[in-house]
């Protein structure tokens, strides 16, 4: 038995590593490891008050830290019957952009675009892409200078809160991301052209199923209460659990999901497969002269998929800001923090990370939580992974096979398939039903 | 021209908030980069050797056999360790039921009867229950102007300079409406100070998360927010959730003052 083994996933969030087991010439198992510490906190969050969740879920992963404290808050108003008003919306969908912008341009940028022009990191590629770089670095800064803005602190910001926000920003900080957003929509537009552009291997393709959240309205976004799956139904958030089946892996301190026994994918492809119609303006041009059928099969084009969406975030930002700007007095007073009624219920709430479909659940009584699950979308994706690195590992073996190259690129295109899924190893650990 | 301090940047348990606060750090990520020689950051890239090295950062705390293993080892080969964050300063939110020996019974309730065997896992500690540690630089996640004055000081061989100060001081400065005054459960005056006082400067307590300030007074505050009607238990879970290992250890020491 020859194995590869990847010991230590690079240019991810936390600790996974890959075991591909070959014998006779044919690859035998797939095993996509997590040795990431658990941390357990679907048990911190127990006898805690619904704003100590808020504090505590967030700090699950820094780089959904933003959609961890959305998803939760969705969750807990949903369960205490607290109505959103339209002023905390839209500042949320301001803060859930700056989250966006941030997290898909740290991916596509720093974390896959190595590969793709041969370097070890981001910082290398200077010398011969200097403008790439630094386009990466602005919008970036972006997105971080937004959830800076709106919740106080580029991650773990504590002013989104359950009921609204403790303040609300000023009129000229918020036309300030209004003007830096028309300033950046070139460099937007740049991205989508560099990544259309890039040479996307092929040897991992296989068909998945495909899920996301229903945006509310006709348009694109990232948060609803109910899925879309690429098969054709329609299922409500409460239904969770059977959307995702989570079960513990011997080798992974991760717990997997599938659904109808079988992987699916949720993310920035998931959504441009279900949602891509439904975008306007540049991001909708984008999309059309993007998308191919090759994003049903080919995980690697979520990178593609993240860059339109930074360009629908820059261009859906100046119009928000106008919104939010123009009844400016109106938001401030509707998104003050509603208390909470009773303080008992129990409800699910999900939110788009980045990187997929993310449910929070609590159970509260009298103002205490007594119940909590989470599912995160990188514990959904894991099963999806693994099958698409036994169709690279398989296609490849039989490749070297046939020539005398050998299975030297082996390794570089399995990290490539992981990478493409935008791994948040932080977030998949530990993360459960609590009965 | 001297020849660069050799760095490496690592992940333990934790939310990876204190190395993505640096990959943040946009204007000056080229001159982080420049400043140090890098030979290891697993989350930015993929050329890594492990080696000798003049100073190692540590994110998150340890609740791994493997993690434990690899904390003594580093420390074989490395001149300075430096944490950054609650995590590995004091144990971090997953350490907030330290010494409560509730450990082994939350593991059951979430792996169930056959959990995962690819590591051993524990309660969550920070790093220098295992080895000697130079530097703490708290925060959830550490501040990133904090870090930059403080990298370029250990790069220069100088020692960590934080302030002992809590977060009242730089609430003060901000001219903020004390929260205390209004009978809202504040953790300004016993936080450690560093954040700019962001959460009360948006009318939210502080909760804590730079963890204890060593100038804090923890009596008068438990005194303090008893008096405002705040139960014991109440305030010692809100003292747990950031402050962790070294809020258990502080504690340990005012309980019976308080008490009385």
């Amino acid at each position: 038995m020859k194995e590869i083994r990847i010991p230590a996933l690079a240019r991810v969030e936390g600790h996974g590593n890959i075991t591909v087991q070959i014998a006779k010439n044919k690859v035998q198992n797939v095993l996509l490891n997590i040795p990431e510490g658990p941390r357990l906190f679907e048990t911190l969050v127990i006898g805690k008050t619904p704003s100590e969740v808020v504090n505590i879920v967030p700090r699950i992963c820094a780089i959904c830290s933003v959609s961890h404290r959305y998803a939760a808050i969705r969750a807990l108003e949903r369960a205490l019957d607290i109505k959103e008003t339209k002023a905390t919306n839209a500042l949320r969908t301001l803060m859930h952009f700056g989250e966006m912008i941030e997290s898909n341009s740290l991916h596509a940028y720093l974390l896959a675009l190595p590969d793709f022009l041969g370097y070890p990191n981001a910082v290398a590629m200077v010398d011969k892409y200097a403008p790439a770089v630094l386009r990466a670095l602005r919008l970036k800064k972006f997105g971080n200078h937004i959830m800076e803005v709106i919740t106080a602190r580029w991650t773990h910001g504590e002013n989104a809160a359950v009921g609204g926000f403790g303040a609300v920003p000023s009129k000229q900080n918020l036309l300030d991301i209004k003007n830096q957003a028309l300033t950046l929509l070139p460099d937007a537009e740049e991205t989508v052209e560099l990544f259309r552009n890039l040479h996307y291997p092929t040897s991992m393709e296989e068909g998945m199923t495909f899920m996301c959240l229903k945006p509310p309205t006709e348009k694109y976004g990232f948060v609803g209460n109910s899925v879309l799956i690429s098969s054709g139904q329609e299922v409500p958030i409460e239904d969770y659990l059977k959307l995702t089946n989570e079960r513990v892996v011997d080798h992974s301190n991760a717990k997997r999901c599938s659904y109808n026994d079988k992987p699916f994918v949720v993310g920035a492809l998931a959504r441009m497969n279900l949602l891509g119609e439904r975008l306007h303006g540049k991001a909708a041009e984008a999309f059309k002269r993007c998308y191919s059928l090759s994003w049903i099969r080919n995980p690697l084009y979520t990178n593609l998929a993240q860059v339109i969406e930074i360009l629908f975030c820059v261009e859906q930002i100046p119009i928000l800001v106008d919104q939010i700007v123009k009844g400016y007095d109106k938001v401030v007073t509707d998104s003050k923090i509603q208390k909470p009624g009773g303080g008992t219920g129990k409800n699910v709430g999900a939110v788009e990370a980045p990187r997929g479909t993310l449910y929070h659940y609590y159970e509260v009584n009298r103002g205490l939580i007594t119940g909590a699950n989470m599912i995160i979308p990188t514990t959904q994706n894991l099963d999806a992974m693994e099958t698409h690195i036994r169709v690279a590992a398989e296609n490849l073996l039989h490749a070297a096979l046939s020539s005398a190259q050998g299975t030297k690129d082996m390794n570089l295109i399995l990290e490539m398939v992981v990478r493409s899924y935008d791994p948040c190893i932080s977030c998949s650990v530990h993360v459960v039903n609590l009965d | 021209m001297a020849e660069k301090p050799k760095a490496g940047f690592y992940n333990l348990s934790g939310c990876s908030g204190c190395l993505l606060t640096i990959l943040n750090c946009e204007d000056n990520l080229l001159d982080i980069f420049n400043g140090a020689n890098v030979v290891s950051f697993l989350m930015a890239n993929s050329a890594n050797i492990e080696k000798d090295l003049d100073v190692a950062f540590l994110d998150g705390s340890v609740t791994t056999d493997e993690q434990e293993e690899f904390v003594t080892e580093l420390r074989t080969r490395t001149k300075k360790i430096v944490c950054l964050g609650v995590c590995s300063c004091y144990g971090g939110v997953q350490a907030m039921e330290y010494e409560k020996n509730t450990w082994p019974t939350r593991f059951k309730k979430v792996y169930g009867a056959k959990p995962p065997t690819i590591t051993k896992p524990f309660e969550s500690r920070p790093v220098d229950a295992f080895i000697p540690v130079d530097y703490y630089l708290p925060g959830c996640p550490i501040d990133a102007n904090q870090f930059l004055y403080n990298f370029a000081r250990i790069l220069r061989g100088l020692p960590v300079d934080i302030p002992r100060t809590p977060v009242c001081l730089e609430c003060k400065w901000r001219e903020n409406e004390c929260l205390l005054l209004k009978n809202i459960m504040c953790l300004g005056p016993v936080t450690a100070t560093g954040c700019n006082a962001r959460c009360p400067s948006v009318n939210l307590p502080c909760v804590g998360c730079f963890g204890p300030a060593d100038e804090g007074n923890l009596t008068s505050e438990f005194n303090l927010l008893k008096e405002k009607g705040f139960s014991f238990p109440e305030i010692e879970r809100k003292l747990r959730m950031f402050g962790g290992v070294k809020f258990v250890n502080k504690f340990k020491t005012i309980w019976k003052k308080v008490k009385k």
